[in-house]
């Protein structure tokens, strides 16, 4: 049994003439520990994926399922519920609450989800001097760089104990060490903390952290390999 | 702390400019139903209480319905009923202390002279029979008096001293036999003196005003049927009970009430205005926030909550600081009009909260906040999580709704047809209907209208670019900037709209005045128009006038009151009326009517005929549906009297209280009154000026119920007394223009915090401090001309509305006039407020650091 499994993902932007058919029949599964890539060339519908898998969009057919249950007839609250406690998102612009501190923008899926304010914070912390930024609990994003702002994201989507990790371009806006340390870190939150991670990425290089790695195109999978450099 | 209240609390402090703005609109809003709800009922309250306080204390208060005197022997056909115990003739009568009469520091302003049969009166009341010291009157006395403790000690006397009296007799000197304790009703204090002098003093010889009785039965059945027989018994023009006088007053207070309350909603609207775009802004915003949150699970409910939690937290705030400062409004206006209340009518103000006000104005202030941050709220839970995951962008070229404007364009039309049908109820919901459809179709205007403006501004700011960027940036966001515009426009719409008004009121008054109070010289008693509590003079002082070498003509007004019935009448079907006796040959000498219908000649000829003639002013002919030639039944001490009406004219005194002119020949036949109250003198061509001004001095000395006053100088006077008493409404529109001055400030504000970046990306790639500044600026101009434009359309309907509703109701009757200096006023304002509004934001937005906009988020 995979942890995701997807059944002739289909997705259809527009109508008539002007439709763009951004996913075309996908198949695809992915395991629990599993650290993949997806990749392809812009406009290959891989966000459209993203967005499929983690429930932010419904699909024009075929279906997604979450431990075998299917996104399909889950209402829009029992889809927050979802994604606020089963999938962590990871997104290209960090997406920080400007105004709240570290602690407290990682602490927010547990605050949304009605839990108690010091439990939530008290978790968070413990996340975030796990991936290393326990030094920086009260400062707020403008007061991180780059590639802290995006270990604060990570926290943060690492603080309900989700099964799935949905990334997408999670290195486009870092430089070349902190690209590779959140690379790292994500290959962690697979190996260490057992959690399915989908990362969407341009970039060969941080591809290799994968496991597994899907290239696409034209809205279909063209290729699905096993990481050469991981498997030797 | 939940997560809403963290969020609202570290987005309101992230934003401390912003949230202050919104806040304070909620705060003025409140702030005006507060303070207008803190002074108006406190009013009314003194009044009502300062009546009941009049009706006194008996169990039957027996008065003529025109308020007038009656004969005596009336008093016998009341004791012809069983049942009653005890019932006393009385005169009552207020007189109006001229200033400094009794000194320079006097507060005393107006007494109740009161006549009463020393044997029966302590009957009725007990407290007569308990002086605190001397004694209380006795058969035989004559110019005695008995007067409170408290009033004694105001003006300055003690037991045995003699206090002086204007009366129509001249000033006359009572000596004070008794003093009474103070007595717990407001109102004016009262001087009591034997019946039969006081008959004498006010030249009312074997006549009384009042009667009062108490009943020998305590059961309520017994007591209403024996208050049917006194009305049986003396048939229907007396009233029972309390006095009917004053209704009209209250009727007109209730009015101002309305249009106060009106102007409050207005303004709180304009609020909503304010907070609505504060809003739809934040949330435009915070899009990709919220689409974060959405994507990390937050549901729908949880994401309208918190932009409520925002909009609840500054309602809760600004409400609080709008109560605490609409109190203070409310005190200053009652401290700052409290000097004239009481001067003119003898009325206490305190202001007072009622329980009532403290929970409508939480209702509204909360409530309107809550609603206006609905839309943007629902709008916000809309936002997809993906929005998280796309780069930001600021938003580019809002749509704006069709149906809305076409919704508008006929609601605009609808109130156009409404205004020419001239039916006021109509013409009043187009008001509203304009004000609607002009905020609905506001968006659609934004576009043509910036860019004729953006036209003007590329000539002004030629070649930099700026005011195109300036229309660029209104144009692409035309719903706020609509919104925007709208706040000004209701601000501006009311400012426009009751300056409008008024000037209709002063141009229609200051015109019949020249015409009709033009003499060289007036005699002016305390209160002019409220004619009811002045105490004129008899006959011999007018001879004495005409007798002046030097002097040309003499006219004198005299007064008595009435009423009339007629189905026409709105509410009761009665009205209570002014009837004034002039003379018809001398007094169209020297003032004039302003003639409606019918000719001055022809209606004068009329008066002076040996018949029941009448003119009636505009007010009364149209409260009660009169033409010429009808004949109109008044109310007099003699019974219904029918008088035909021969024109119909107004004068300046008279002109917002029913009154019917008629000869003083005929006020003597059927009112019994010939005293004089008010004298136009004109000198004869030639004159010496200075003898007969000395002489004139001389001989109103000994009347000090009289002021002589010189035409052109009464005029001036006149039109300040009008001024001074509009300039409490003037700092009303002030506070109410304010808001939309912030509605212009927030929006700019709001539009360099959201463009921040973009700025930055300018200033980056080369723009200057100058030119920076100047695009908000110019952006700022455009949304003033906007909110202008369509606030001056607004308001010229808005005022004709308020004309016509006035009109209407009958309280002031006047032409409309087109305010065209209030246009212009109003449009030199708005602009100046549009630039002052944009110093702020452009100063921030020039100044901003290049490096920390880029990077901001
Ligand atoms: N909301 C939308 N409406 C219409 N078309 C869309 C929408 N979102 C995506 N598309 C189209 O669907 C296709 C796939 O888009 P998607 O964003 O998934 O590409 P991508 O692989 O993530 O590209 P990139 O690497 O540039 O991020 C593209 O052709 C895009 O134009
Ligand atoms: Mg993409």
């Amino acid at each position: 049994m995979s942890l995701i499994q997807t059944e002739n993902l289909t997705k259809v932007y527009g109508a008539g003439e002007t439709a763009i058919t951004a996913l075309n029949c996908v198949n695809l599964q992915v395991n629990a520990g599993e650290f993949v890539a997806v990749m392809g060339p812009s406009g290959c519908g891989k966000s459209t994926l993203l967005h499929l898998l983690g429930g932010l969009d419904r699909p024009t057919s075929g279906s997604v399922m979450i431990q075998d249950h299917p996104l399909a007839k889950l209402s829009d609250d029992a889809l927050s519920q979802l994604r606020r406690r089963k999938i962590g998102f990871v997104f290209q612009f960090f997406n920080l609450i400007p105004i709240l501190s570290s602690v407290e923008n990682a602490a927010l899926p547990l605050l949304l989800d009605g839990k108690n304010s010091a439990q939530a914070k008290h978790k968070a912390s413990e996340w975030l001097t796990k991936i290393g930024l326990g030094e920086r609990l009260k400062n707020r994003p403008d007061q991180l760089s780059a590639g802290q702002q995006q270990r604060v994201a990570i926290a943060r989507a690492l603080v309900t104990e989700p099964v799935l990790i949905l990334a997408d371009e999670p290195t486009g806006n870092l430089d070349t060490k902190s690209a590779d340390e959140i690379a790292d870190l994500l290959k962690q939150v697979a190996k260490t903390w057992g959690r399915a991670v989908l990362m969407v990425t341009h970039d060969p290089r941080i591809a290799t952290h994968a496991d597994r790695i899907v290239l696409m195109r034209d809205g279909q999978i063209v290729e699905d390999k096993r990481n050469a450099k991981d498997e030797g | 702390m939940n997560l809403q209240l963290t969020l609202a609390a570290r987005y309101l402090g992230g934003r401390k400019l912003r949230a202050f703005l919104t806040t304070l609109a909620v705060v003025i809003g409140v702030m005006v139903i507060f303070g207008m709800g803190v002074y108006l009922p406190s009013f009314t309250a003194a009044f009502e209480k300062s009546l009941l306080a009049a009706s006194g204390q008996a169990d039957v208060v027996i008065t003529h319905k025109t308020g007038e005197s009656f004969a005596a022997t009336m008093l016998n056909r009341v004791r012809a009923v069983n049942g009653i115990a005890v019932s006393v003739g009385a005169v009552e009568r207020i007189i109006n202390i001229p200033p400094n009469f009794y000194g320079k520091n006097s507060t005393v302003t107006g007494l109740t002279l009161v006549g009463v049969e020393p044997a029966v009166a302590p009957y009725l009341h007990a407290d007569y029979t308990t002086p605190t010291q001397g004694r209380f009157l006795k058969q035989g006395d004559g110019n005695v008096a008995v007067i409170s403790e408290r009033l004694a000690d105001s003006l300055g006397v003690k037991l045995n001293d003699t206090v002086k009296l204007p009366t129509t007799q001249g000033v006359v000197k009572l000596t004070i036999v008794g003093l009474l304790p103070g007595r717990a009703l407001t109102g004016n204090e009262q001087i009591i003196i034997p019946l039969a002098q006081a008959q004498k003093l006010l030249d009312m010889p074997g006549r009384i005003n009042v009667i009062e009785a108490n009943l020998g039965v305590t059961g309520e059945a017994e007591r209403r049927a024996i208050v049917e027989q006194i009305k049986a018994q003396l048939g229907n023009t007396y009233t029972l009970g309390g006095l009917s006088s004053g209704s009209e007053f209250l009727g007109a207070m209730q009015m101002a009430e309305v249009i106060f309350n009106m102007l409050g909603l207005l303004t709180l609207a304009m609020g909503g205005f304010i907070i609505f775009n504060t809003f739809r802004t934040i949330v435009a915003e915070r899009r990709h926030d919220i689409g974060m949150l959405r994507a990390i699970g937050a549901n729908r409910a949880t994401i309208i909550s918190l932009v409520l939690t925002e909009g609840l937290v500054q309602g809760v705030v600004g409400t609080a600081i709008g109560i605490g400062l609409g109190y203070l409004l409310g005190v200053g206006i009652t401290a700052g009009t409290g000097a004239v209340m009481k001067s003119v009518m003898n009325i206490e103000l305190t202001p007072v909260v009622e329980p009532p006000l403290v929970v409508v104005s939480i209702l509204l202030g909360v409530g309107v906040t809550l609603f206006a941050g609905l839309l943007p709220a629902l709008s916000a839970s809309r936002v997809t999580p993906i929005e998280a995951l796309r780069p930001a962008l600021s938003q580019v070229a809002q749509r704006f709704s069709r149906i809305g404007t076409l919704v508008g364009a006929v609601m605009i039309g609808i109130a156009i047809a409404g205004l020419l049908t001239g039916f006021f109820p109509l013409v009043a919901l187009g008001g509203f209907m304009f004000l609607i459809g002009l905020v609905l179709v506001a968006p659609a205007l934004v576009r043509p209208i910036a860019n004729l403006f953006g036209m003007l501004l590329a000539l002004l700011f030629a070649r930099e670019g700026t005011g195109e960027l300036a229309q660029g940036n209104l144009t692409r966001q035309p719903s706020r900037a609509a919104i925007t515009a709208s706040a000004t426009m209701i601000g501006l719409a009311i400012v426009v709209g009751a300056g409008g008004m008024m000037f209709s009121l002063t141009g229609t008054v200051m015109q019949l005045f020249s015409k009709t109070l033009g003499s060289d010289y007036l005699l002016v008693p305390p209160s002019i128009a409220i004619w009811k509590g002045d105490v004129g003079a008899s006959e011999s002082l007018k001879a004495k006038i005409s007798s002046i070498p030097g002097v040309g003509v003499v006219s004198s007004l005299r007064y008595a009151q009435s009423s009339l019935q007629s189905a026409a009448i709105k509410g009761s079907g009665e009205a209570t009326i002014s009837v004034l006796g002039i003379d018809p040959v001398e007094y169209p000498k020297i003032s004039g009517l302003d003639f409606q219908k019918g000719t001055a000649q022809d209606a004068f000829a009329a008066l002076a005929a040996d018949e029941r003639n009448t003119i009636v002013n505009g007010i009364l002919a149209a409260g009660a549906n009169l033409k010429v030639g009808d004949l109109i039944p008044l109310a007099t001490p003699t019974g219904l009297q029918e008088y035909r009406i021969v024109a119909i004219g107004s004068e300046v005194l008279s002109m917002k209280i029913n009154t019917a002119y008629i000869s003083q020949a005929n006020l003597k036949a059927d009112f019994h009154k010939s005293e004089d109250v008010f004298y136009q003198v004109n000198l004869a061509p030639g004159a010496d000026v200075a003898l007969a001004e000395q002489w004139l001095n001389q001989i109103v000395a000994d009347y000090p119920q009289f002021r002589l006053v010189g035409g052109r100088e009464y005029t001036a006077e006149f039109s300040a007394q009008y001024d001074s008493i509009f300039i409490g409404f003037y700092v009303l529109l002030g506070v109410l223009a304010f808001p939309s001055l912030i509605a212009i400030l927030n929006t700019l504000a709001i539009g360099v915090i959201e463009r921040t970046r973009e700025i930055g990306m300018l200033r980056a790639i080369g723009a200057t401090r100058r030119q920076v500044w100047r695009t908000i600026v110019a952006e700022a101009l455009l949304l003033a001309a906007l909110g202008t434009g369509l606030g001056v359309l607004a308001g010229l309907y808005l005022s004709y509305v308020f004309v016509e509703g006035l009109n209407a109701s009958g309280i002031y009757k006047m032409a409309y006039a087109f305010p065209g200096a209030g246009v212009l006023a109003a449009t030199a304002v708005g602009l100046i407020f549009g630039v002052l509004a944009a110093l702020l934001p452009a100063r921030q937005a020039s100044q901003m650091e290049i490096i920390k906009a880029l990077r901001y988020e």
